[in-house]
């Protein structure tokens, strides 16, 4: 038998019996519908996670941290003789630089400062990278932009650093009070100090004093009074693209090109400690500057785990989204087995459905099927017309549920303003074919039972 | 008219068929021996429950004997498997219903050329085929008619033309004019005469009528499974 002639056949007896067929289509749209639907949600998420990862620091980022005991040094009992050896200098940088795949190294340094504009200021960190840090990590600006190589010292401010200033007299800020601090960081003059404890001592006599043991030690040792530290005058080189509200991940920032600032604070720290930096047993600085972090990017995924690894035999901790990914890859997939379960149970009772519908149209043309095997119609072809006709089930009702998967994807993500239901081309390619896969099966045990029947059937008059 | 001598295209041999009902144990045919040579137009006659039709589609390959020989056009059809019986009959078995068995969803023609579709023969090539047997029984007018839209008789023609679209070797049929009228059944046995044509065709036919036996060359009378006649009827 020609294969158009069995497809016409099929589409035949499916239409004599119009509304049967519906119903059994309609089961069969349900099924695969509410399993595209599902795996679709499962996908989104796993989108939605891929796309925060990427947020933080993507797929080829690696932080690099000292080994050992870290920056404290009272806790380090690691390198022997030397207890510097596995901190970050600027040998480690030009170690690390020059292993394959490497797109990028720059150091990072926390600084502590006060930023003064106005009456208002902000005690806190300020994060020093290299210049092709800076540009790899901040591109949106609303004003001003990334400071040039050479420039003196200029700061980049997040979008929502405003709120972590605080009027200097009462202490209050946004976060008490609910009122945006008035400073417009690109035309106010900025003042920075970087020697915190002289200033808040020098702010507050009478809170430093009963600060007990350590003040007295050092009125013993070398009696200093000193005069309020110095203020440097930073201006702001730019400021980060995003409203008030619109929280990322560098919306608190301040930072800084570190070799615009190493100079600075090296001169207001001479002869002394800079607060953050280790000391060796006599508790005098060290000559170099050890960086708190190493920004490492790496210039493909695949090369992630070989550089990691050697990173971490030179002695440093690191730190990367690897595992994270992989942890999510993994629930991701769990997750949509999961939802693919559910929706598949609705595909199982469509199947049964299937067979059913079958069974009993084969009862009912047992005299049909007899006439067709005396009239010389192979046993293949018998059982070719009703897995057709199954196939025909499966392929309209995989065609009308991925229409209407579409619908409710859309809905979804109207509903949830977001992309939480993604149908990739090939998840409605598998549901087609998925469906007629079930159907086809579905059919088969109907299609053997129509092979099976006796011709004499046809003979016999009732 | 000349008569014309062929060989035996049907050889059967001490055929049986039994059929287990529980414990009792039916015999539809009790040693059956008959010949029918390759032109004739057959007959096989005898009362209610004689075994005709029983006998009838052991020789179309639709049910396999208990026991002897069937010899059909050189094949031995006996211990033919379901499939290899299948290929049996496309090759050589035309057959006529009682109850004419038309499809109710096509019309005339695609009802005659339904045996072509199962060959595999195009649409173009079949339907002309259909048309052309369908002038032969005489309802070429009713090439589009749907089975409900024509009488018993035409629906017999209908299914004549079906059965002898193929060209078949042998034309089986089961009490052709059972479900007609009187007037009918004489212009149906007429048009089975003018198919058998004298020697152009084999035809093997039931009836539990006698008179209709008229209308053959051989006349094969059976009683409780065993032919207890076979006679040679001379025409012209
Ligand atoms: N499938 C069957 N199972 C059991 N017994 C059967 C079966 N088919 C036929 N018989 C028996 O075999 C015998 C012959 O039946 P068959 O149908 O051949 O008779 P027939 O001569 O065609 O009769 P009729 O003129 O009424 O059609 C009958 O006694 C019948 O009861
Ligand atoms: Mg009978």
């Amino acid at each position: 038998m020609r294969s158009s002639d069995l497809i016409s056949m099929s589409l035949g007896s499916l239409f004599k019996r119009k509304i049967r067929t519906c119903l059994t289509i309609l089961g069969v749209v349900i099924g695969i519908a509410s399993i595209v639907i599902m795996v679709s949600l499962g996908i989104g998420l796993d989108r939605q996670a891929m796309e925060m990862i990427a947020e933080y620091g993507g797929l080829t980022q690696i932080t690099v941290t000292p080994g050992g005991g870290g920056m404290d040094m009272g806790s380090r009992n690691v390198g022997g003789s030397d207890p510097t050896a596995y901190l970050l200098t600027s040998k480690s940088v030009k170690d690390i630089a020059s292993m394959p795949h490497i797109s990028l190294v720059s150091p990072i340094l926390y600084v502590d400062a006060v930023i003064r504009g106005g009456r208002y200021e902000r005690s806190g960190q300020v994060k020093a990278m290299s210049l092709e840090a800076l540009k790899e990590k901040y591109s949106d600006f609303a004003e001003g932009g990334l400071p040039k190589e050479g420039d003196t010292l200029a700061f980049i401010f997040g979008n929502m650093v405003k709120k972590d200033f605080v009027d200097y007299k009462t202490k209050a800020g946004f976060w008490d009070t609910g009122k945006m601090p008035n400073i417009d960081f690109m035309k106010s003059p900025l003042f920075t100090i970087f020697d915190v404890e002289a200033y808040e001592e020098a702010k507050n006599p009478d809170s430093s004093q009963s600060n007990s043991g350590g003040k007295e030690e050092n009125a013993e040792g070398q009696l200093q009074k000193k005069g309020p530290p110095k203020k440097y005058l930073v201006p702001a080189a730019g400021v980060l693209k995003g409203g008030e509200e619109d929280y990322f991940q560098y919306s608190y920032d301040v930072c800084c090109d570190i070799e615009a600032i190493t100079p600075i604070i090296t001169k207001v720290f001479r002869g002394r400690p800079i607060p953050g930096q280790p000391t060796n047993k006599n508790g005098k600085p060290y000559r170099e500057i050890f960086y708190n972090e190493l920004l490492v990017i790496v210039d493909n995924v695949d090369s992630m785990e070989e550089t990691e690894t050697a990173i971490r035999q030179m002695g440093y901790n690191s730190y990367s989204n690897t595992e994270w990914v992989e942890e999510e890859r993994q629930s991701a997939r769990q997750r949509q087995a999961l939802l693919g379960g559910v929706g598949a149970v609705s595909l199982l009772v469509a199947a049964i459905g299937i067979s059913n519908t079958m069974l009993m149209s084969i009862y009912e043309r047992t005299r049909e099927i007899g006439v067709m095997k005396v009239l010389g119609c192979r046993l293949m072809d018998i059982q070719l017309l009703f897995l057709c006709e199954a196939g025909l089930i499966g392929l309209i009702g995989g065609l009308i549920g991925n229409l209407l998967s579409f619908a409710i994807s859309f809905i979804i993500n109207t509903i949830t303003k977001a992309t939480t239901s993604v149908i990739p081309g090939w998840l409605a390619l598998a549901g087609i074919i998925f469906s007629i896969f079930v159907s086809i099966f579905a059919g088969y045990i109907p299609s053997r039972r129509a092979m099976k029947l006796s011709p004499l059937s046809a003979i016999r008059n009732e | 008219m000349p008569e014309i001598k062929g060989p035996s295209l049907i050889k059967v041999r001490d055929l049986f068929k039994i059929y287990k009902l529980g414990e009792e144990r039916v015999a539809a045919l009790n040693g059956v021996d008959l010949d029918i040579e390759a032109g004739e137009f057959a007959a096989i006659v005898g009362a209610s429950g004689s075994g005709k039709s029983t006998l009838l589609n052991m020789l179309a390959g639709l049910e396999p004997p208990t026991r002897g020989s069937i010899e059909i056009a050189g094949e031995r059809i006996e211990k033919y498997s379901e499939s290899k019986l299948v290929e049996f009959r496309r090759r050589h078995v035309g057959f006529i219903f009682q109850s004419y068995n038309l499809m109710p969803s096509l019309n005339a023609v695609e009802n005659v050329a339904l045996p072509l579709v199962f060959r595999g023969m195009d649409k173009v090539k079949r339907e002309k085929l259909a048309i052309q047997t369908l002038e032969k029984v005489g309802l070429k007018k009713y090439m589009r008619h749907r089975p409900t839209e024509m009488s018993g008789g035409q629906q017999q023609r209908v299914g004549i033309a079906r059965a002898l679209v193929l060209k078949p070797d042998i034309i089986f049929a089961d009490e052709p004019t059972g479900n007609l009228d009187s007037v009918t059944t004489l212009e149906v046995m007429k048009l089975l005469r003018e198919i058998s044509g004298n020697g152009k065709n084999t035809l093997c036919m039931v009836t539990h009528d006698d008179n209709l036996s008229s209308y053959a060359d051989r006349v094969i009378r059976i009683k409780d499974g065993k032919v207890i006649e076979n006679i040679k009827i001379q025409r012209g």
